[in-house]
Formats: structure tokens, C-alpha cells, sequence
């Protein structure tokens, strides 16, 4: 067998031998099995030792994790769906011409791939690898985790139709997205916006990685989640955190205030970093604090720029041009918030 | 791995019963089969070295390091080129640092319900949103049957003393003092939950029992029954209060919380 990797194409992955499988497998059963066994010996008594407030920081911090973790696996299932089971370019060939429609379309293209926010960076730089403008696809990147079926379901089982919110989001999110890809459709050289590494991996036209496809949906969702779950546990750490530590005067005082609430929020929003699918349960929280408005600002500007977002929009973007974009989204999103307070 | 500890909580507390205690029972059903099939697939993700990523010039790594670390890290390869590797050493801490802290908060520590600290912290019956939804049809509705939510959302609704009078009241709750009043009011409340234990609101029933600290404490679960009253002179802000008639401790419920 030929050893020489190809110039051009990366090199096939090493096949994995049956024993090597059966040895990863196994593993994997042990680790599980590690953690029943701690989880079923773990004595009732450690609780005992806990205060109040700290008992409360777990048990609330906890519930949100359990409460979205589901919702992203069930993210990541859809969008391995979308990624590795539809035929190559199927959604770009069915893209209308007309730039102002395609890059409405393209903002509800969330619904066909409905992932945290950070899972749509790869796809998005899959897109403009395939042909997609950067204008469109950061229309994509920041519509997409909004406009999508699971967001609005968990939208909607957290605030119903009160006070606007679930509405506001929907069309705040589809706005904003869409100004972004005028905006940045209208610079007079797009490629210049993407890091140098990225623009030479344009120039040449990638191959699929040749694997099975179940085996890159095994893998997909192993990358996923070593991505995903880091930041959401943090996320509710901190949730929990702020709950049980923050006094509940400084909360009310910030909350009602008009101008200062959207601003807080819109602050928190950009620090925890917890997946749109599931941030109108965390968000929730301070539902009966923080007027209407924060909570829809929070709710549009944190699914489109946060800290890790920007992490993971590094490996594309140039700094300047993420500096850009967080100053507009967030002025559009402090417009909104302020906005839906002034009505409300 | 975070996945793996994520999945076994989840389980362990569905087939113990205790999946209640962090959220609402209308997601149980979704939440243990996507754990299910989250377990499958991360176990299997195991039984592959990673896939190199398309964007990514090399893999770096030897393939059976690979294979056991993959669900370890938060690297995402991309992020790691052209980093100094004293990065490297400061992400995986702070990974290891996550996992062992969700490792205990999941596994080791006991489930528990939200405490009155937090009762406290919310502030007992302040949230209209919760109090506003789906009232059921109380006046003139069987009374035996309601939660501290019923009493607490009716007594707001209609404050008329002479209404109770003939009311018996027999409600389940956990014991947290009166914000106004702590000496001689307590609260029989749980929390009502919509989503997630994270934004349960407390409820509760005021009982008037001056002294009542001295049989009782903080976060004790106690069946109170008895009929409600105007207000006697306490301080406590509340129009009504409850005149307990019978007043014992009981076990916390299966089910703390009220949906």
C-alpha cells in the first residue's frame, strides 16, 4: 500500500484496527462505569456538611445542566444530520439569486440546523469553503442560533408570549443578522475580513475527509460535546453563583432600572457563554428581577457574541473585523432592549 | 467526559425518582432518552481515534493518545495552532479543573431540594408571573385539595376574612420565617417551579404561631391545617394568616416542589 500522503488532499485517517476498537470501546464502557460506581457509592452524609447557600448554588447550578443538556445533544444530533447525511452542496444549489432574499433565507437556514451558536462556526466557515459570501454567512452565523425551532420552543416554554419577549427575540435576531450581511455585503473586499490561514484554505478546495459516515457522526458528536459542555457547565456554575451570592437588592435595584438592566444583562450575556437552545431557562431566573427589555437583550445579543463565541470566530475572522461586529450587535441589541422597556 | 458525567446524573436521578427535585416533570421522558442516546454515542466515539478536522494541516497527536483523550479536551484544534504550548498546559488544567468539579457537584454530592435560604433570597410570594398563571377556579372551588400555590395566589386575590371561615385549610410545606415578622410568622411554602429548579419562586401560606421557633426550624417540612384569619396585630404584611389548629412535622415529600 502506497505510503506517500497526496500533496493536496489531507491523508485518510488511520484505520482503526479491531482490537484498537475494542480497546477504545472498552474504555469508554469503563469510564461509564466509573461513574455509576462513584455515583452509587457516594454516601448521603456528604450533604450534611454544605450551608444552605451553597447547597442551593449545587442543586440550582445543577438543574441547569440537566435541564439543557439534552437540548444540545439534541442540537448536535440535528446538525450532524444536516453536516454528514445530506448530499454535498444540496442546500447551496436551492439558494435564491436575488442577494437581499438569499440573505433572508439564509438567516432562517437555522431551522434546517438547529446548534448552539458555537456549532455553527465550523459550519460556516464549511459555507464560505463552499462558495457562500462572508457577508451571507455571517448573516448565517448570527441568525442561525436564534431562528431556529429548538431556541423558540425553549423561548417559548420559559416566557410564553409575556411581555413581547419571545417576539422581540425572533424578530430582533432576524434584523440584526440581516443588517450585519448588508453591512459587510457592501465592503469593498470581503475576503480581507477573514485571517490569512483561512483565505489560504479558500484557495484550495478541500476534499471530504474520507471516513464513514457513521464514524464521522460518532466523531461530530464527540468533538460537539468536548466543545459545548465545558461551557455550559461553567455557565451554570456561574448562574448558580450569581443566584445564591448577589444580593437580591442589588438585583431588583439594577433590574428595574430602564437603561442600566438592558446594559447588566447584556454584560452577563456576553461572559456566560451558554448555548441559545437553552438560555431562556437560564435567563429565566432573573425573569421576575430584570425588566422585559434586558431580558430580550440578553436574549438576542448573548446567542451572537459572547467570549467564547469570539473564541471560536478567531480562527476565521480578523480581530478588527469581530471588533466591528460586537460593537454593531451590540448597539443594535441595546437599541432593542431599550426599545422594549420604553414600550413596555 | 463532561458528557459521560452529565449522562449518568441524569439517569441516576430518573431511575431513583429524584429527577424532580431539578426539573419539571413534562421533560422527563426527553431528557432520559436523549441521555440514552448521548451515552451511545460518546461511548462509541471512544472505540475511534478522532477524525483530523478538514481545515487542519496535521495531527499532531500519537493515535492512542488520541483515542483515550478525545472527550478530555476543550481544544478545538484550530484555536491551538501557532499557540505557545504553555497555553496548552493552562487549558487542560482548567479542564481538569471542570471536569473534578462536575464530577463531585453530579456524582458525589446527594440530590437535594432548594433550600430556605433561597426562599429567602426570592423573597416569599413575590412573583406575580408565577402567581398570575393558571389560577384555578378558587372561589367556589373544592378546597381540600389545594397547595400552599392555592391558598397563597387565593388569599392575594380575595383578602375577605369572612370568606374563610368555614375553610379547612391542610397544606405541606417547609418551614422559613416571615420577612416582617420572623418571631411570631412563618411560612409553610415550596417553591413553584416552571422550567428548571434555577427559576423556582417560593410560595407559601403565613401561619401564625408567636414563639414558633422554638418548636420549630428553618427548612423543617410540617403538615399545618387549620382556618385563616384576619391579621392580629402583627407585623407581618400579610391580611391574612393562618390560625393552626394541628401543626406536625412531617418527611419531605417525593415531589418538593409545586408545578
Amino acid at each position: 500500500m502506497s505510503r506517500i500522503p497526496l500533496p493536496v488532499h489531507p491523508a485518510p485517517p488511520r484505520a482503526s484496527s479491531r482490537p484498537r476498537q475494542a480497546l477504545g470501546l472498552s474504555l469508554g464502557i469503563a469510564l461509564l462505569l466509573l461513574f455509576v460506581a462513584i455515583r452509587l457509592l457516594a454516601p448521603e452524609a456528604v450533604g450534611d456538611v454544605l450551608s444552605n447557600s451553597v447547597q442551593d448554588f449545587f442543586t440550582l447550578s445543577i438543574s441547569v445542566v440537566i435541564e439543557s443538556l439534552p437540548f444540545v445533544f439534541l442540537g448536535i444530533l440535528l446538525s450532524i444530520g444536516v453536516q454528514v447525511w445530506l448530499p454535498d452542496g444540496f442546500l447551496l444549489r436551492h439558494l435564491p439569486r436575488n442577494a437581499v432574499i438569499r440573505r433572508v433565507t439564509i438567516s432562517m437556514l437555522g431551522v434546517l440546523l438547529p446548534v448552539c451558536e458555537c456549532g455553527n462556526v465550523p459550519l460556516a466557515r464549511g459555507l464560505i469553503l463552499r462558495g457562500l459570501t462572508v457577508g451571507e454567512s455571517l448573516t448565517f452565523l448570527l441568525a442561525a442560533p436564534i431562528l431556529n425551532p429548538i431556541t423558540i420552543i425553549t423561548t417559548y416554554q420559559a416566557f410564553g408570549w409575556s411581555d413581547g419577549i419571545l417576539v422581540s427575540r425572533i424578530l430582533g435576531g432576524f434584523l440584526i443578522a440581516n443588517l450585519i450581511g448588508w453591512i459587510y455585503s457592501r465592503h469593498p473586499s470581503p475576503m480581507s475580513l477573514l485571517t490569512p490561514k483561512f483565505q489560504a484554505s479558500c484557495a484550495h478546495a478541500h476534499d471530504e475527509v474520507h471516513a464513514t459516515r457513521t464514524r464521522r457522526s460518532v466523531d461530530m458528536f464527540a468533538k460537539e460535546t468536548s466543545a459545548m459542555l465545558p461551557a455550559l457547565f461553567v455557565g451554570s456554575a456561574i448562574a448558580g453563583l450569581i443566584q445564591v451570592a448577589v444580593s437580591r437588592d442589588l438585583l431588583v435595584t439594577l433590574g428595574q432600572n430602564p437603561v442600566l438592566s438592558v446594559f447588566a444583562l447584556m454584560a452577563l450575556a456576553f461572559v456566560i457563554a451558554i448555548c441559545s437552545n437553552v438560555d431562556a431557562f437560564f435567563i429565566l431566573a432573573f425573569g421576575s428581577t430584570f425588566m422585559p427589555g434586558a431580558i430580550v437583550a440578553f436574549l438576542v445579543f448573548g446567542p451572537m457574541i459572547d467570549i467564547k463565541m469570539l473564541a471560536l470566530m478567531r480562527t476565521t475572522f480578523t480581530a478588527k473585523t469581530l471588533v466591528q461586529l460586537t460593537l454593531i450587535v451590540g448597539l443594535a441589541s441595546a437599541a432593542l432592549g431599550l426599545g422594549v422597556n420604553a414600550l413596555a | 467526559m463532561l458528557a459521560l458525567i452529565g449522562i449518568v446524573a441524569t439517569v441516576w436521578l430518573a431511575v431513583t425518582g429524584r429527577l424532580g427535585l431539578y426539573i419539571h416533570p413534562r421533560y422527563f421522558e426527553f431528557t432520559v432518552i436523549m441521555a440514552v442516546i448521548g451515552a451511545v454515542l460518546v461511548v462509541a466515539a471512544f472505540a475511534f481515534t478522532p477524525l483530523e478536522d478538514e481545515h487542519e494541516e496535521h495531527d499532531e497527536h500519537d493515535p492512542d493518545a488520541s483515542a483515550l483523550a478525545s472527550g478530555e479536551h476543550t481544544h478545538e484544534h484550530d484555536a491551538d495552532r501557532g499557540r505557545p504550548t504553555r497555553f496548552g498546559t493552562l487549558r487542560a488544567a482548567i479542564a481538569a479543573v471542570i471536569v473534578a468539579g462536575a464530577a463531585i457537584a453530579l456524582l458525589v454530592l446527594p440530590p437535594a431540594t432548594l433550600t430556605s435560604a433561597t426562599a429567602t433570597q426570592r423573597s416569599i410570594n413575590s412573583a406575580s408571573s408565577t402567581l398570575d398563571q393558571n389560577a384555578p377556579a378558587l372561589v367556589g372551588g373544592d378546597t381540600s385539595q389545594f397547595s400552599v400555590k392555592d391558598w397563597a395566589l387565593l388569599i392575594r386575590q380575595n383578602p375577605d376574612a369572612d370568606y374563610y371561615a368555614d375553610k379547612a385549610v391542610d397544606v405541606v410545606g417547609f418551614v422559613t420565617e416571615s420577612p416582617d415578622d420572623p418571631d411570631n410568622v412563618f411560612y409553610v411554602a415550596r417553591f413553584a417551579v416552571t422550567c428548571c429548579a434555577v427559576d423556582a419562586q417560593p410560595v407559601g401560606v403565613p401561619v401564625y404561631l408567636p414563639g414558633w421557633k422554638e418548636q420549630y426550624s428553618a427548612d423543617e417540612w410540617v403538615a399545618a391545617s387549620g382556618t385563616f384569619a384576619a391579621n392580629p396585630g402583627s407585623s407581618s404584611a400579610e391580611q391574612l394568616l393562618l390560625m393552626p389548629e394541628d401543626l406536625a412535622s412531617t418527611e419531605q415529600p417525593d415531589q418538593p416542589y409545586v408545578f
